[in-house]
């Protein structure tokens, strides 16, 4: 058990590759088999990111150096700087694979049913598996270039399951908006990347955190790095292509597109909390953060009510819950510098803009796969077609309202212990924020409840008289999230205390992410 | 404590809230079994009554997404004109507001941060 901890970082990364390219091998044998091999391996990989996560509370960051004699030997013989490629998995890193091992899972469980009537299966479950090794490598590297590499394996894969119905235009646009899109933003990372490789000669973070000058392409850098990632992460006003990609990709494929948005978002922390940390002004940062959050809370929710397409509602409510994320986080960052400021309040606004990360986390891609399943019993996503549907699908309805409730932060349900967290946190930074943030959800509501009644409500409609639930496997899939949704409303306090703060205070501290490649503080 | 969240100015116990809602739960029931017991299903008894008039189709009678939140939508006109004109569909414009928003980001931190 001990060998399988020590190397468990790469093998979470290196088993969903080998697989993908396992299965069209083995999806010619037989469907079942290729389906089975999709869901041991996830399974598998949750146990390990679990493990791991449990080995991570006890024993602190895991380091995992590739091709080293030993896994913690970080900087070889005779050499000044890490040279190797090295994997960093702190508590805010665990955090984002804890959540990308179970939307992933459910994911792959969805669309067992959910695109069974599709051709090219084996390219289709081939291009998911890449996508959470893309996803993985993401949240797990402590080293640059290989954060551009992993981002691009989850960009490439994401674009082509986006398109992955070629019968309908709308696939193909959406797929076409999200590779442009992906390559420019990947494109500008690699160029922040080349600006300070040219000044200190290296891409490990914690190398580069302990020489970084914040000089003028330093900042630059961060410019580019913080654009592109929040651009990734549909930060309005870049949130443009967001509703076109998102809503026509397959729902199983959407709810783990938001996952990839969460992973771009922590990209951005990464960068200005352990990358830059110290030497960043902070404030000015943090502010940049917070408009663009409350920029995109507001228009999110406004451009939500307005909408007719159930998937590009749901699109435009991620983009809109991701603002609360951007302002928690962004309100600690503002006050990162000043001790006082980050123990009154800072640290809770942290705190709940990653417990907010984790909740969205359950329950978008649960309203996502609802939405996949109005559209696989209904052939429309458009809302002014459907009515009456919770009179054939009551499996679907109840999980819609578990998600409905909690998005709109409604107690008991989870969204509600995060959002009080932000409100208490953020209203001692400028009560605006806070008085927005209520706003916000009042027409996260109002939307849902609008949504609700048109495709769930009133009398049978006689063009649904057929209409029969979903499979089995895509409401075991949304089960997975709803029993994720209902552990957390009952254990906040749990979940904060073991899981929530450990990822805050490892974004704070720059100093232990640093020394446990450097082995020195700065 | 694990059941309750503590915020640092107020705390938060999922748990209380249940337990108010289950008795809220019971009250409700109570009162709905003290309702009329001579109800009659699939009789005239449920079906909608509109002053003698005639009940349109399900279909006619539902109100449809597009109908809802009308005066919402009214007042908000001018809002709502403004923001959707950056959403035109074409990613050239899309491309556009990323160079414009990196470029004034980098502006900001290069004179302020």
């Amino acid at each position: 058990m001990d060998t399988l901890i020590t190397h468990s970082s790469i093998l979470i990364i290196a088993i969903p590759l080998v697989t993908a390219f396992l299965i069209p091998l083995v999806g010619m044998a037989s469907k079942k088999a290729r389906n089975a091999l999709v869901v041991v391996s996830l399974i598998f990989v949750a146990f390990l990111v679990f493990a791991l996560a449990r080995d991570i509370s006890i024993n602190g960051i895991h380091i995992y150096t590739l091709g080293a004699t030993s896994p913690d030997l970080t900087i070889p013989t005779g050499f000044m700087v890490p040279v190797r490629i090295i994997l960093e998995v702190d508590g805010m890193s665990i955090l984002m694979g804890i959540i990308w091992s179970i939307v992933s899972l459910a994911a792959a469980i969805f669309s067992f049913s959910h695109i069974a009537s599709e051709t090219g299966q084996n390219r289709f479950y081939t291009l998911l598996l890449l996508m959470v090794t893309g996803g993985f490598g993401m949240m797990f590297t402590g080293d640059l270039f290989n954060l551009f590499v992993f981002l691009e394996i989850a960009s490439i894969s994401g674009a082509a399951l986006i398109a992955f119905r070629t019968r309908s235009a709308d696939t193909q646009e959406g797929g076409f908006k999200y590779i442009v899109v992906s390559a420019i933003a990947s494109l500008m990372v690699l160029f922040a990347i080349g600006l300070l490789y040219a000044q200190y000669n290296s891409l490990n973070i914690g190398a580069l955190a302990q020489v970084i000058q914040y000089t003028t392409p330093d900042k630059i850098a961060l410019a580019l790095l913080l654009i592109a990632f929040t651009m990734k992460a549909g930060m309005v006003p870049l949130h443009l292509w967001f509703p076109d990609a998102y809503s026509v990709a397959p729902a199983s494929i959407t709810g783990m597109l938001v996952i990839t948005s969460h992973a771009c978002m922590y990209a951005a922390f990464r960068v200005c909390f352990t990358l830059y940390g110290g030497m960043l002004d902070a404030p000015v940062v943090g502010w940049i953060l917070i408009v663009f959050g409350l920029l995109s809370m507001f228009v999110g929710v406004t451009m939500a009510v307005f909408q007719k397409d159930v998937m590009r509602f749901m699109s435009y409510h991620a983009i809109s819950q991701l603002g609360y994320m951007w302002v928690g986080v962004g309100v600690g960052l503002a006050v990162l510098g000043n001790p006082a400021l980050l123990a009154t309040y800072g640290r809770d606004a942290i705190s709940g803009g990653i417990f907010h990360i984790l909740n969205h986390a359950m329950y978008k891609p649960l309203l996502f796969f609802t939405g996949g399943a109005l559209f696989y019993c209904t052939g429309t996503r458009d809302l002014t077609k459907m009515g009456g549907l919770a009179h054939k699908m009551k499996w679907t309805t109840i999980l819609y309202i578990i998600g409905t409730l909690s998005i709109s932060g409604i107690p008991p349900l989870n969204g509600f212990s995060s959002k009080i967290l932000i409100y208490e946190s953020v209203y001692q930074f400028h009560p605006i924020l806070t008085i927005t943030g209520i706003i916000v959800s009042i027409l996260t509501l109002a939307s849902f409840t609008k949504a609700f009644h048109s495709a769930f409500m009133g009398a049978e409609l006689p063009e649904y008289k057929e209409v029969k639930e979903v499979p089995r496997s895509m409401i075991i899939a949304m089960v997975i999230l709803a029993a994720g949704i209902i552990f957390i409303t009952l254990f906040p306090a749990l979940i904060v205390n073991w899981i929530i703060n450990p990822a805050a205070d490892a974004l704070i501290k720059q100093g232990a992410y640093i020394n446990a490649v450097t082995g020195a503080t700065p | 404590m694990t059941l309750i969240l503590e915020s640092g100015y107020a705390f938060w116990n999922p748990i209380i809230l249940i337990i108010a809602f289950a008795v809220v739960m019971v009250v409700v029931y109570f009162f709905r079994r003290r309702g009329q017991k001579k109800y009659k299903k699939d009789t005239a008894q449920t079906q909608i009554f509109l002053c003698g008039e005639e009940v349109p189709e399900a279909g006619q009678r539902h109100i449809r997404v597009g109908n809802i939140y009308w005066g919402f939508f009214e007042t908000l006109k001018e809002y709502y004109s403004q923001v959707l004109r950056p959403h035109t569909g074409i990613i050239n414009d899309y491309v556009l507001w990323f160079v414009a928003v990196t470029a004034i980001s980098a502006i900001i931190l290069l004179i302020a941060g």
